[in-house]
């Protein structure tokens, strides 16, 4: 709560602070941090049902794509909610057709979806296929900082989403799907149907930050919105802060784009090292990731 | 209040039901015994819904449930305990019971969910380890909150799995208090059991299964001098 | 006619490297119960040995084999003994991001040392043909398959007839509950890795002949694994060959037949897992 209300202020101040010539690095950098930060939320909210989504990163394209499109038609907000949509009715799809399996299926659906996604992308004719698309700019370009703060939205409603589903029942109905499914349909949990709402309000507010991203970055190739390089930030993310909670993907966010950014400086391609081997060492031997450093378990602060 | 007819389940070659032919009346406290390997968990399970029938019907307050999922059954007001108890661990006590009484009845608000939460808490005497997490818990705890968490669903049929079974007698016995104040406040208890001293404290009537199938049924002391209930316990051992 | 019959072989030829590569991953989800999303990376390996090997001391890609195949056995046990063997216990969640963090690191990792260029094994009979009437095939695609059919024939006698293949089935559907690993239990967990990487390795040394070597060459395999295994039933080695040749066979006729078919062979396998998933959650309800 803290530092998502620290973090607010520092993203509303930002653009007004004195720094010279590093003020359009900066504001970059923090707008790509706040768009990652909100998939890293979203992909944590279902990550509380127990599923491993390899997808959020197809979302994201997605969203990303569909905004694109459909923005000299309908304007700004309105494309980002589009982009939105398109994401979580695909994800409602793919999720009817997995989640009432175990979950190692739904992990392998996932990654597959990904990258089909691609794979249609790339062949058809009105996304600009390989050849990429050319995006224009949040709000026709009006407000130089319009995108900025359009994903300092985005980075606000995710968090909020985040907050508010873990005070809500249907963190009771995610938390006891996750740590055991017979149970918790025996205590009249529909679990199918939770981990579907989950799904769906995850995968649009993944498709919402990719729908600002493209408005970023002007230009969307199939292999830069639909590569796996998303999904990985996605999931590295809120497992090195700590999941399942909303601080855990903020302050991971933070960092670990902070050390994306210069790696890509130095080391170009093959900086996703980095995701795979944090990945690897916070599973073996932090779990519970950052989070668990800073905040003693709740049984224990109360005994 | 349930009515089972020819129920029969296999799992490959083994039948674990056989034309099961059942009746628990509302208000009474139900036994159903039997050596190991009886079917008396399959019985449990198909009565919950965790697995489908190859044939035969459930009839739970005069509708035909089958068919139907476990949540819709808990949603019909069928609570059910496990044998081997499954507290989801990274919850508190608290947390635990809240799922029950959440989504044991449609559209309960946390308020009130919290409201029945407080009263199961001290109905069972959790009160001290309500913000515990259920993993740090002992056996005994572990199984008030299995109880506890089947009770917060609020049902009308509640369907115990050896609740006892792991339990010293004097822990036992404080559990079989705990079934009889359920039952006083209008549940209707179908409970397993091996240990024949609380079927005797419990029970208004037991039901005996060997092989899959209802070999007696009647008041204890009936079913303890029935000669194929005899057979069935004495022959295994023997 | 002949065109038929040409991708009816272009089907058949594929499925035994598939077969192989996805028996490997069985293995891996059958006995260990672990899901490997870093299987295909074993493959990306196996091809890079392959290419060291060749390029480095001119050794043939069929000499390789039996290198790669005992270096990648090794590769496995040792993740499996450092990596895996520590969350055997854990919730499924951590053991499938596990796996997949293994798999983005060793992409990146080949990807630092190599760069992301495709690199060729070309031996003297790399583009070697084989005409029988009006059809032909390339030797390198026979020799693989014959050598994986040999393969998992011996696989299938290491697992029917032997007394540790006997030990290897049982542990396999005698899940015991985590934690309560007997040292036997692990040693068999052990080998099924090992074993299961090898199998990755090896198709990776052929890969290495008949596409190339490259730091992404094993991610596409570890996705049609995925989907063979799917489709035979998670962890069900008996039916991952028929599964392999469906793929296969499927693949080679979009391919041949669908307009432009070359970019959508890659879309096959999902379209494989998804109906496969499907008819399972159907029937599942």
């Amino acid at each position: 709560m803290m530092l998502a209300a620290v973090l607010l202020f520092l993203a509303l101040v930002l653009p007004g602070l004195p720094l010279g010539q590093w003020r359009a690095f900066a504001l970059d950098t923090a707008q790509f941090a706040f768009l990652i930060s909100g998939l890293a939320l979203a992909w944590d909210l279902l990550a509380r049902t127990g599923q491993l989504s390899l997808a959020h990163g197809a979302f994201f394209g997605l969203g990303a794509y569909a905004a694109a499109l459909s923005a000299p038609a309908l304007g700004t907000v309105p494309a980002l909610l589009v982009g939105g949509a398109v994401a979580a009715l695909s994800s409602l799809l793919l999720g009817l057709a997995t989640l009432r399996l175990q979950g190692m299926y739904f992990a392998i659906a996932t990654l597959a979806f990904s990258e089909v996604m691609r794979t249609l992308v790339l062949k058809a004719q009105f996304t600009g296929g390989s050849i990429g698309l050319p995006v224009q700019p949040a709000f026709g370009g009006a407000y130089p900082l319009g995108g900025y703060y359009l994903a300092v939205a985005v980075l606000v409603i995710c968090t909020l989403a985040s907050l508010l589903l873990s005070r809500s029942r249907l963190h009771y109905a995610m938390a006891a799907t996750r740590q055991g499914e017979a149970v918790a349909r025996v205590l009249g949990v529909p679990v199918v149907r939770v981990k579907l709402v989950t799904f769906m309000i995850s995968a649009f507010l993944a498709g919402l930050a990719g729908g600002v991203y493209a408005m970023k970055t002007l230009f969307l190739s199939p292999y830069d919105a639909f590569g796996l390089g998303r999904a990985v930030e996605a999931l590295v993310i809120p497992i090195f802060g700590g999941l399942y909670t909303t601080t855990g993907p903020l302050l991971g966010g933070l960092i670990i784009v902070s050390l994306e950014t210069w790696l890509r400086l130095r080391i170009g391609e093959g900086y996703l090292v980095v995701y795979g081997v944090v990945l690897v060492l916070t599973i073996l031997f932090l779990p519970k990731g950052l989070m668990s450093l800073f905040a003693r378990r709740k049984g224990a602060r109360h005994a | 209040m349930l009515r089972v007819a020819n129920l029969s389940k296999r799992f490959g070659g083994v039948v674990a039901a056989r034309e099961v032919n059942l009746e628990v009346r509302s208000g009474e406290i139900l036994a159903v015994i039997g050596p190991n390997g009886a079917g008396k968990s399959t019985l449990l399970n198909l009565l919950s819904g965790l697995i489908r029938p190859d044939a035969g019907q459930i009839e739970f307050l005069g509708e035909d449930i089958t068919h139907a999922s476990p949540e819709v059954r808990a949603w019909k007001g069928l609570g059910r305990a496990f044998q081997i108890v499954q507290p989801f661990h990274e919850m508190t006590v608290r947390e635990n019971l809240m799922v029950g009484a959440l989504y044991g009845k449609p559209g309960t608000s946390l308020k009130a969910a919290r409201q029945v939460v407080q009263q199961v808490i001290e109905l069972t005497g959790l009160t001290s380890k309500a913000d515990t997490e259920a993993g740090e818990l002992t056996l005994l705890e572990d199984k008030r909150l299995e109880l506890a968490r089947a009770l917060c669903t609020q049902p009308r049929l509640l369907l115990l799995d050896e609740v006892m079974a792991g339990l010293r007698p004097a822990e036992a016995m404080e559990a079989v208090e705990l079934v009889k104040r359920t039952r006083a406040s209008g549940v209707t208890v179908l409970f397993i059991e091996h240990l024949m001293p609380v079927v005797r404290a419990l029970a208004d009537r037991v039901v005996v299964m060997d092989y899959g199938q209802v070999i007696a049924e009647g008041s204890y002391e009936e079913v303890a001098a029935n000669a194929r209930v005899r057979e069935a316990y004495l022959g295994r051992s023997a | 006619m002949d065109l038929l019959l040409q991708t009816l072989i272009n089907g058949i030829l594929a499925a035994g490297i598939y077969a192989l590569v996805a028996s490997g991953l069985a293995l891996a989800v059958g006995v260990v119960g672990i899901v490997n999303f870093a299987h295909g990376e074993f493959s990306m390996i196996g091809a890079f040995v392959s290419y060291l090997l060749f390029v480095g001391a001119g050794i043939d890609p069929l000499i390789s084999l039996g290198l790669a195949a005992l270096v990648l056995f090794l590769v496995g046990a040792i993740t499996y003994y450092g990596l895996i063997r520590p969350v055997l216990a854990a919730p499924e969640l951590n053991q499938m991001l596990l796996t997949f963090g293994i798999s983005v690191a060793l992409q990146n990792i080949a990807l630092l040392l190599f760069g992301a260029d495709t690199r060729v094994v070309s031996t003297s009979y790399q583009g070697a043909t084989i005409a029988l009437g009006g059809i032909s095939f390339g030797v390198p695609p026979f020799a693989a398959f014959v050598l994986s059919v040999g393969l998992l024939g011996a696989l299938y006698w290491f697992l029917g007839k032997t007394r540790l293949g006997f030990a290897v089935r049982a542990v396999a559907q005698n899940r015991l509950a985590p934690g309560l690993l007997g040292i036997e239990t692990q040693q068999i967990y052990l080998l099924a890795f090992g074993l299961s990487a090898a199998l990755a390795g090896i198709a990776g040394v052929m890969l290495s002949v008949m596409l190339y070597a490259s730091p992404t060459v094993g991610f596409a395999y570890t996705l049609k694994a995925f989907a063979i295994i799917v489709m035979a039933g998670l962890g069900n080695l008996r039916g991952v060959v028929p599964a392999a040749i469906i793929l296969a066979l499927a693949e080679a006729f979009v391919s041949t037949y669908v307009p432009g078919g070359g970019g959508w062979v890659e879309a096959v396998f999902f379209l494989v897992i998804f109906l496969a998933l499907t008819w399972r959650s159907w029937r599942l309800s």
